[in-house]
């Protein structure tokens, strides 16, 4: 009973939010994507931070993982964008890479512009298509045309369509954005695997997030710290704090409905 | 056949009106064997009794008040052929002659045309005419064989000859007609042969052994034994639709504006065959005797008139400053190549959209807008090698993608990769211990995991070939060839490492060469995990 009421109102809160949010918002309903962990809603525009250039790798992991729980059937691909200049001193992403991280190296196309109004017009172009999931785009350098009026732009062209934005940022200091998400990713020491206690284990990020809001959910958590999460095979999984063997726990969460009635066909079937 | 003898000094006077105001006569010289040679002149000039190969000094003692100027070939050549594209809007088959002369030689294939000008000679006489209103000199004939027609045009202009009539017509040209080096002219001049008519009859083996092959295959060219194809400049084009305007026309909106309804029209001919095109041009063609040309290439056949005029107005705005449209456009033509069959789609009712066609719209407007490898996709190539193991290829549709063998890697892989594996100095314990510390682009990194070693040797069914991984390691094998050159598995195994450092950064890491077999093992860093 109580569980109920608590559900209902968690919806409504959210549904507030997002009309608060996104003035040009028509049918909240379609818009909630997966209920995973640090899930959010369709059509948002989210920056990704990392401090510096050396954890490229985990901002990206971030990214590629947020925007893959936004495929679904109607929305078929991921658009990675980069300027040509940054991939010569950053590298691309590796289509076998992509395949071990647990995306179909298919549904990445990689758009590289020359310039960053270029870039910028990409971004645009692709949030209008009413097939594309998320557009993640790798932005190394700060620069003059990303502005405020841009992310603003950014932010009103997303609420319209419902594809996501990640912009992936590597720098300490943060300047003004409309983005409706800002996260800090910070690559942390993973867990070895149990078998070898000195190979690394599944990546592990600290994930705080700095503007925006999940709805009820933790919010402590993540404005303090951060969360500790490990990227695996099911989606983000929390990571044990202080050594406390509770990932088992989170591990369950995360796990689908579906997963859940196979779990208990087979128990059903084997008592 | 269109010839303009003075090409070289009209194009020079076009682009000079200064020299076309002055009543000097004017020569152009090239240098040839050490000498100034005077190789184009106009009509003043001709007139004073000066010719092609008087050399500068000779001409400037006959005609002291001669204008000279050094003639640059590649660029009046350069400027005959925009010339010669501007005239497929007369014809589609357009093609600079170049036996002779780089330049002055234009030859239009007007099979079925002429009757849109209504007949040959008034088709000949509106093309000349509206060249030397231009102030080009300019002559024209029209023959069945490029051969009769070339002869015509110099020594009996404004002729018509039908088809096996080239003997008669030939008959009293000089022997030079037949596009023969000057040595065979000299030859045949010497023997008393001065008139074509004259070779008709002569024993044809002892021609050959004379004059050789070459001339035996001009003379047969000209009178139509041996076919002679012409070499068009721009690419035919089955389906297109074109516009003229009474009045030219400027602005960039108005062209795509046209280029819309052309699209339209040329959606329906599509239609009407059931076929899609891949690929779309637009020709401009410029008052003042340029064509532009834009191209635009969609992911899979289309016919959706929306679609392509969307896609030019994307290119469009990638030209920027380059669009100019001088003096004004007074035709433009869409043409479609890359023809494929393409079946009627029913639209709505019962069709679920997948989603996929918008995607390919999307895609080619990017790829339009930004350029043709901006818009790319990973696909694989069956080899362990990592960094050959995916290419990078534009986004085609997926229907027509043929199927790949997926290399089976089953080994973590990282999600950036380097475009170039970058050496690194690293400490590892010898002989494979995983590496301890590394220094990468001047800073020091401590790992305290990792996991490896993942050994990747290199291919023995390529054993043949050069191993080239980076620049150095090619550089090392051109020195000193026997170093790191051909197939050695000690040399060229690389043993790959997944490392974490201190701070939780993962990286891709390998070492070429094993010890005690290598002479020098090298460490590289290929890229980043999450």
């Amino acid at each position: 009973m109580l569980g109920d009421r608590t559900a209902t109102l968690e919806t409504l809160r959210q549904k507030i939010t997002a009309l608060e949010t996104n003035p040009m918002l028509r049918e909240a309903d379609n818009l909630s994507a997966g209920s995973g962990l640090l899930a959010t809603s369709r059509g948002s525009v989210h920056e990704v931070f990392a401090d510096t250039l050396m954890e490229s790798g985990a901002a990206l992991g971030f990214a590629l993982a947020q925007a893959k729980s936004l495929l679904e059937p109607g929305r078929l691909a991921i658009l990675f964008l980069q300027l040509q200049s940054d991939a010569l001193e950053m590298g691309l992403p590796y289509g076998l890479g992509l395949r071990s991280f647990g995306l179909d190296p298919d549904r990445v196309i990689l758009i590289r512009p020359q310039t960053i109004v270029e870039l910028l017009w990409a971004i645009e172009e692709a949030v209008a298509c009413r097939a594309v999931a998320a557009v993640v785009a790798d932005i190394v350098h700060p620069h003059k045309a990303l502005d405020f009026t841009a992310s603003r732009r950014l932010a009103l062209r997303t609420a319209a369509s419902g594809a996501s934005v990640y912009l992936v940022r590597y720098a300490r200091d943060r300047e003004a954005s409309a983005a409706r998400f800002r996260w800090k990713i910070t690559p942390q020491l993973s867990r070895s695997p149990p078998f070898d206690d000195r190979a690394p284990g599944p990546p592990r990020w600290r994930v705080r997030l700095e503007k925006g809001s999940l709805g009820r959910r933790r919010k402590a958590d993540l404005e303090s710290d951060g969360f500790l999460v490990d990227w695996t095979d099911n989606g983000f999984v929390l990571a044990d704090i202080d050594g406390r063997e509770d990932a088992g726990a989170a591990r369950v969460a995360a796990l689908s409905d579906a997963a859940f009635a196979a779990l208990g066909d087979r128990l059903s079937e084997a008592g | 056949m269109l010839h303009l003898p003075r090409w070289a000094t009209d194009c020079l006077k076009r682009a000079d009106p200064a020299l076309a105001a002055s009543a000097r006569p004017l020569a152009l010289w090239e240098k040839q064997k050490g000498a100034m040679r005077i190789v184009a002149l106009d009509l003043a000039a001709s007139a004073e009794g000066l010719f092609a190969g008087q050399s500068v000094s000779d001409a400037r003692a006959l005609v002291p008040h001669l204008e000279v100027r050094e003639i640059d070939p590649a660029a009046t050549a350069q400027i005959f052929a925009d010339f010669a594209d501007w005239h497929s809007n007369a014809s589609p088959v357009v093609s600079v002659v170049i036996d002779h002369m780089s330049y002055g030689d234009l030859c239009l294939d007007i099979t079925g045309v002429s009757h849109l000008f209504s007949g040959e000679a008034a088709m000949l006489a509106q093309l000349t005419s509206r060249l030397s209103a231009l102030g080009f000199s300019v002559e024209g004939a029209i023959a069945s064989t490029i051969g009769a027609a070339w002869a015509l045009v110099r020594y009996s202009p404004g002729k018509i000859v039908a088809e096996g009539d080239e003997g008669k017509a030939l008959h009293s040209l000089p022997v030079a007609a037949l596009r023969l080096t000057e040595k065979q002219i000299d030859g045949l001049t010497h023997l008393g042969l001065k008139r074509v008519g004259q070779l008709y009859e002569r024993d044809r083996k002892s021609l050959q052994a004379r004059f050789g092959v070459s001339f035996l295959l001009r003379l047969d060219q000209a009178l139509g034994w041996v076919e002679e194809n012409l070499k068009p400049r721009l690419p035919l084009a089955e389906y297109f639709a074109e516009h003229r305007f009474a009045d030219p026309i400027g602005l960039i909106d108005d062209v795509l504006m046209c280029a819309h309804d052309l699209a339209v029209q040329l959606a329906l001919r599509l239609e009407r065959e059931g076929v899609g095109a891949q690929a779309f041009h637009l020709f401009l063609y410029r008052v003042d005797h340029k064509v532009m040309t834009l191209s635009v290439n969609a992911a899979r056949a289309t016919r959706d008139a929306q679609h392509i005029s969307r896609l030019f107005s994307y290119r469009a705005e990638r030209l920027g400053g380059e669009y100019d449209a001088g003096f004004g456009i007074d035709m433009v033509r869409l043409a479609a190549s890359s023809i494929s069959p393409l079946d009627a789609t029913q639209i709505g009712a019962f069709g679920t959209d997948s989603g996929a066609a918008s995607l390919d719209h999307l895609y080619d407007r990017m790829t339009s807008r930004l350029g043709q490898l901006a818009v790319v996709q990973s696909t694989f190539v069956n080899t362990h090698i990592p960094e050959q193991a995916v290419k990078l290829e534009p986004v085609i549709a997926a229907a027509s993608k043929p199927a790949i063998a997926v290399p089976d890697v089953t080994a973590q892989r990282p999600l950036r990769l380097l475009p170039h594996p970058e050496p690194i100095i690293v400490i590892a314990e010898v002989p494979d211990a995983p590496p301890a510390r590394m220094v990468w682009r001047r800073v020091s990194y401590r790992f305290v995991k990792s996991s490896g070693p993942e050994r990747i040797a290199a291919e023995w069914q390529n054993a043949g070939q050069k191993l080239s991984l980076t620049a150095e390691t090619a550089k090392a094998a051109g020195t000193s060839d026997n170093m790191v050159s051909y197939f050695e598995e000690g040399e060229t195994s690389r043993d790959y490492y997944i490392a974490e450092d201190d701070g939780g950064r993962r990286f891709w890491l390998f070492r070429i060469g094993l010890f005690g077999v290598a002479s020098e093992p090298r460490w590289f860093l290929q890229g980043f995990f999450s």
